[in-house]
């Protein structure tokens, strides 16, 4: 009987709460709420809030074409493989004080499966032998090696920091972050995290790829880069999977720097959760993407390893001599 | 289950390819037009999109030169079905000033099954505008019916003979009292 309950709301996790379910509306909200922020700041009145969402069906209901010459298998597979991993970390990170599954060292795990939508998408688009999906996929590479760094550094200052005050080394379990925090206050709080901050709010246009960041997808000099010859089906669950990215990214800056927050009750936490996500995505995607011009790739791997790293070490560092 | 959610949505979220076929330039200006704070196409779910493998709307500007004919059949071909093919400008539609020339393959509608013709050197904003969202409406009604080749009445043709019969016939009676009026004098 035990078991039946524990599978069954396992299931739920996965399928409903924090997994598919709200992955896709939140994950639709958000983008909405973006693209129409942008359409504002550019005077414009912007698409509805619910466009991310009629442009998916949409997508559903079109004629899937598979190229000539494509592996049809890794074609089809590379959108779903990369949707599941996303859903999969939204498993794992602690919505304040609820985590679906946690263990000692899911940021480890977190950041490999991040890897994981990025290199689903590379592998879709190499399948094809497009030459624009080569491109896209070129610069794709560079940018996840681009952003990579100073992730790697700010997750091991806010492991370090958190470490220090439970005085067990670097702590690489989320949930132990979130009661450190529910304790002793957000780490955004605290002085010699501040860069960190900064520098993980810098990392999130370069994870889902908007504006400067966008090289790997620019619609006007590449056909849209990794995605140019999918349709239909597989390019619905792409940019599904787009959308919830960014759900992911900040879902992620609330549970590693303002985790203290939570109030105890799941729907409320899940509400405020969701209030810092559209706040985050409102100050850095949607106001760097209306008022940036794409960057080159070069310019991009050169800003994300001096500037942010150099944020993400200063954070590191101070946490090290334990400020 | 989601096929209503389909149906609604093909309508409301048209994305464009444009295909320059030996434009002047001056129809692309104002398709670009279209996508400005001014029009914001946007708003009704428009957007550019750079792969015709994501499109609905093929945008088509130009008199269809020989040298790119089948590079824009190549093109169309490629957009998924249901998929709705505009002219944009008289220059697709009948060849324009081009007409007869030695190097232009036009009319586009020699070749495709054209869906709406936008006419005008170049059309104005609102007149794309206004081709645009009647291309969507065909777009749903293909997806509705699932008949890639469905078509809408055109709302700019005039009135039938039938329908204006009544119309004849009130201005007649208006005449004959004219004529009477006319007598008594
Ligand atoms: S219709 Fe007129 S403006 Fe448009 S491409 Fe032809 S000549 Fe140029």
């Amino acid at each position: 009987m035990n078991v039946v309950v524990t599978a069954l709301l396992d299931l739920g996790y996965i399928l409903i709460f924090p997994g598919f379910l709200f992955c896709f509306l939140c994950g639709m909200l958000l983008c909405g709420i973006e693209r129409k922020i942008v359409a504002k700041m550019q005077k414009r009145v912007g698409p509805p809030i619910l466009q991310p969402v009629f442009d998916f069906f949409k997508l559903c209901g079109k004629e899937t074409i598979i190229p000539a010459g494509t592996s049809r298998t890794v074609f089809l597979a590379a959108p779903v493989v990369g949707l599941a991993a996303l859903v999969v970390i939204q498993l794992f990170i602690p919505i304040f004080n609820f985590t679906a599954f946690s263990g000692n060292a899911d940021i480890i795990v977190i950041l490999y499966l991040l890897l994981i939508p990025a290199l689903a998408e590379i592998y879709g688009a190499s399948s094809t032998g497009s030459p624009f999906a080569g491109v896209g996929l070129s610069r794709e590479m560079v940018t996840i090696i681009s952003c990579e760094l100073p992730l790697v550094l700010v997750l091991l200052a806010v492991g370090k920091a958190v470490g220090n005050a439970t005085g067990s080394g670097v702590v690489f379990s989320l949930q132990t972050i979130a009661a450190y925090q529910a304790e002793n206050g957000c780490l955004l709080f605290k002085l010699s995290m501040i860069p960190a901050a900064i520098a993980f709010l810098l990392i999130i246009p370069g994870e889902t790829g908007t504006h400067p960041f966008d090289a790997a997808e620019a619609e006007t000099e590449i056909c849209e880069g990794m995605l140019a010859e999918y349709s239909g089906k597989p390019l619905a669950v792409f940019k599904l999977s787009h959308a919830i990215k960014m759900l992911t990214m900040t879902t992620l800056f609330v549970a590693l720097f303002l985790g203290g927050l939570g109030t105890g009750i799941l729907l409320a936490d899940g509400l405020i959760d969701f209030f810092f996500c559209v706040v985050i995505t409102v100050c850095v995607v949607a106001l760097i993407d209306a008022s940036t011009a794409r960057l080159r790739i070069e310019q991009i791997f050169k800003y994300y390893w001096t500037v942010v790293s150099g944020l993400a070490a200063i954070s590191l560092v101070l946490a090290w001599f334990g400020l | 289950m989601f096929q209503k959610t389909i149906i609604e949505s093909t309508g409301k979220s048209p994305w464009l390819f444009h295909i320059n076929a030996g434009s002047c330039n001056g129809c692309d200006i104002e398709i670009v037009s279209v996508l400005t704070p001014r029009y914001d196409a946007e708003r009704v779910g428009f957007k550019l999109v750079g792969s015709p493998r994501h499109a609905d709307i093929a945008v088509v500007s130009g008199p269809v030169t020989k040298q790119s004919l089948p590079r824009v059949l190549r093109t169309l071909e490629q957009i998924p079905e249901p998929r709705c093919i505009v002219t944009c400008g008289s220059c697709p539609q009948s060849g324009n000033v081009f007409r007869d020339s030695y190097s232009v393959a036009g009319p586009l509608s020699k070749y495709v099954h054209v869906d709406v013709d936008i006419a005008g050197c170049s059309p104005k904003p609102e007149a794309i505008m206004d081709g645009l969202l009647l291309a969507a409406k065909i777009l749903e009604e293909k997806r509705k019916t699932g008949n890639m080749e469905a078509t809408l009445p055109n709302p700019y043709v005039p009135v039938k003979a039938e329908e204006a019969k009544p119309a004849e016939a009130a201005a007649e009676k208006a005449e004959e009292k004219a004529e009477t009026k006319g007598e008594e004098k």
